[in-house]
């Protein structure tokens, strides 16, 4: 059961992040633009169990980690994604007030991308790379979140049914 | 009731973060699995990434577009007038002619320097969640490119060949934060460094506290020893502000970059430097004022017709 989930969820995943890569990718859009696959990824780790979303998040931040134009060492997105994928799961699957709550779900993920971005690029100044200007980097942070409560509801129920199709727990009414 | 989760959840997370801060440390270590396997997925994605461009260009350039509304009003009013067909066909059309204008302007720029270079389309425009301002294009080590190589296109300097893969490179941009290069202003020779803002701006700190910079001032690439990263004369930017720095160590400015890295198709890969420093040869020229024409009216005052005096009429009582 194990091994057919995991391989469902790898396929959905390559093609989310395939999907990034050809299309999103391929337009300069404004405000930073945004990520197809982050927003997929947290909204997934969202609907998990906190064990399943942190390993959810690691294995999308090493999809991150080895893509062509990633600046950062290798582990990076996956321990960033890896906590944020745990921490969603585990504030969101306990709370019963937000479980149904499609509008509180998106305003969870957008807020996660945001926290994930601020934590990257953290976790870049720590290493002592450059990070850029200070405006710059909250422009796309914020583009990043606002795109995100823009798309996240056309993720959130593509997502959903998948999750269900695959794990059967949740249900995203 | 929320749920905390078990030891076996905590865990498991430990175990991940731990094998995340491994990788990390593996990969800041230079151990070559690790660099191997970024290597290997740009091999497995470089055909894709072509071929989407392809597809996709089009489209791509129609949201790019849509994202410089205000420039492109006109056009777009323009393009609202004709039927959806002769729209898609006007699209592919300019992009196509786009492509062409580029590669005739980088190989004249090229040409004047003295530069071999190898002609490359643009193929990704970077990602957001990267923090990097980078392209990938579609030539790499087939074509004879090696890191550190000078990436231009018509307009001046693009960028330098970050990473080469077998059939695709990433171009680090000159916008990049971390980009930083040698430059001297075109004229008075006054060399300098240039750093990367993330903007289309860029700063430019001079090494000698007392000479000075004006705007206007066009900055041409230093260039490095033997061609690598940067030949020299490539046309950088022009100076755009000066702040008044009285006090400080070293003269800055504040520079636009020549080239507009959002509308780049063709670009050109310098593989060979110039055998004699192109020096001041690539100074773009300055933009000639249009003559206003004079207008001179020549007024002829219309000759006043004579009014004769009114008669008057007294009557004898």
């Amino acid at each position: 059961m194990y091994t057919r989930r995991g391989f469902y969820s790898t396929a959905i995943f390559v093609i989310v992040y395939l999907a990034q890569l050809m299309i999103i990718d391929q337009v300069h859009w404004p405000l930073g633009g945004f990520s197809v696959f982050l927003i997929f990824t947290l909204s997934w780790c969202a609907l998990s169990t906190p064990e399943v979303g942190a390993i959810v998040g690691f294995f999308a931040g090493l999809f991150l980690d080895l893509a062509p134009s990633a600046n950062g060492p290798v582990g990076q997105w996956a321990l960033i994604l890896a906590a944020i994928g745990f921490g969603l799961a585990f504030l969101r699957y306990g709370d019963d007030s937000l479980r149904n709550s499609p509008l509180s779900l998106v305003v969870f993920v957008a807020s996660a991308v945001v926290v994930a971005l601020t934590l990257y690029i953290l976790f870049n100044a720590l290493l002592g790379n450059e990070v850029g200007k200070l405006s710059q980097l909250l422009r796309t942070v914020i583009g990043n979140g606002l795109w995100t409560l823009a798309i996240a509801p056309f993720i959130l129920p593509i997502a959903s049914r998948l999750h269900r199709a695959i794990f059967e727990i949740h249900e995203f009414k | 009731m929320r749920y905390g989760g078990d030891n076996r959840s905590r865990l498991l997370l430990v175990t991940l973060i731990v094998t995340s801060l491994f990788l990390i440390t593996l990969d800041l270590r230079g151990v070559s699995l690790v660099t191997g396997l970024r290597h290997g997925t740009q091999i497995v994605l470089g055909p894709i990434q072509r071929a989407a461009s392809s597809a996709f260009n089009p489209v791509g350039n129609f949201f790019s577009e849509i994202a410089h509304i205000g420039r492109t009003r006109a056009e777009l009013k323009n393009l609202e007038a004709q039927n959806s067909q002769l729209r898609s066909t006007l699209i592919d059309r300019k992009n196509v002619e786009s492509q062409i204008k580029q590669l005739k302007s980088v190989l004249n720029l090229a040409g004047t320097g003295g530069y071999k270079i190898v002609s490359a389309k643009v193929i990704s425009q970077g990602t957001s969640v990267s923090f990097t301002q980078s392209i990938t294009i579609d030539i790499g080590a087939n074509a004879h490119l090696t890191r550190d190589m000078t990436v231009l296109c018509g307009d001046g300097l693009v960028g330098v060949v970050k990473e080469v893969y077998p059939s695709t490179a990433l171009v680090m941009l000159e916008t990049d934060p971390s980009f930083h290069i040698g430059v001297r202003i075109a004229g008075s020779q006054e060399i300098g460094i240039l750093s990367g803002q993330g903007t289309d701006r860029a700063i430019l700190q001079l090494l000698d506290s007392q000479t000075t910079v004006k705007v206007g001032d066009v900055l041409l690439a230093l260039g490095s020893e033997g061609g690598k990263p940067f030949v020299p004369g490539v046309p950088v930017g022009t100076v755009t502000s000066v702040p008044n720095s009285a006090g400080s160590v070293s003269q800055i400015a504040e520079v636009q970059y020549f080239t507009d890295l959002h509308t780049l198709g063709i670009v050109a890969v310098v593989v060979s430097p110039p055998i004699t420093d192109p020096r001041d040869a690539l100074v773009p020229p300055k933009p000639v004022p249009t003559p206003v024409p004079t207008v001179t009216i020549y007024v002829t005052p219309t000759p006043v017709p004579f009014l004769a005096p009114t008669p008057t009429f007294t009557t004898k009582k």
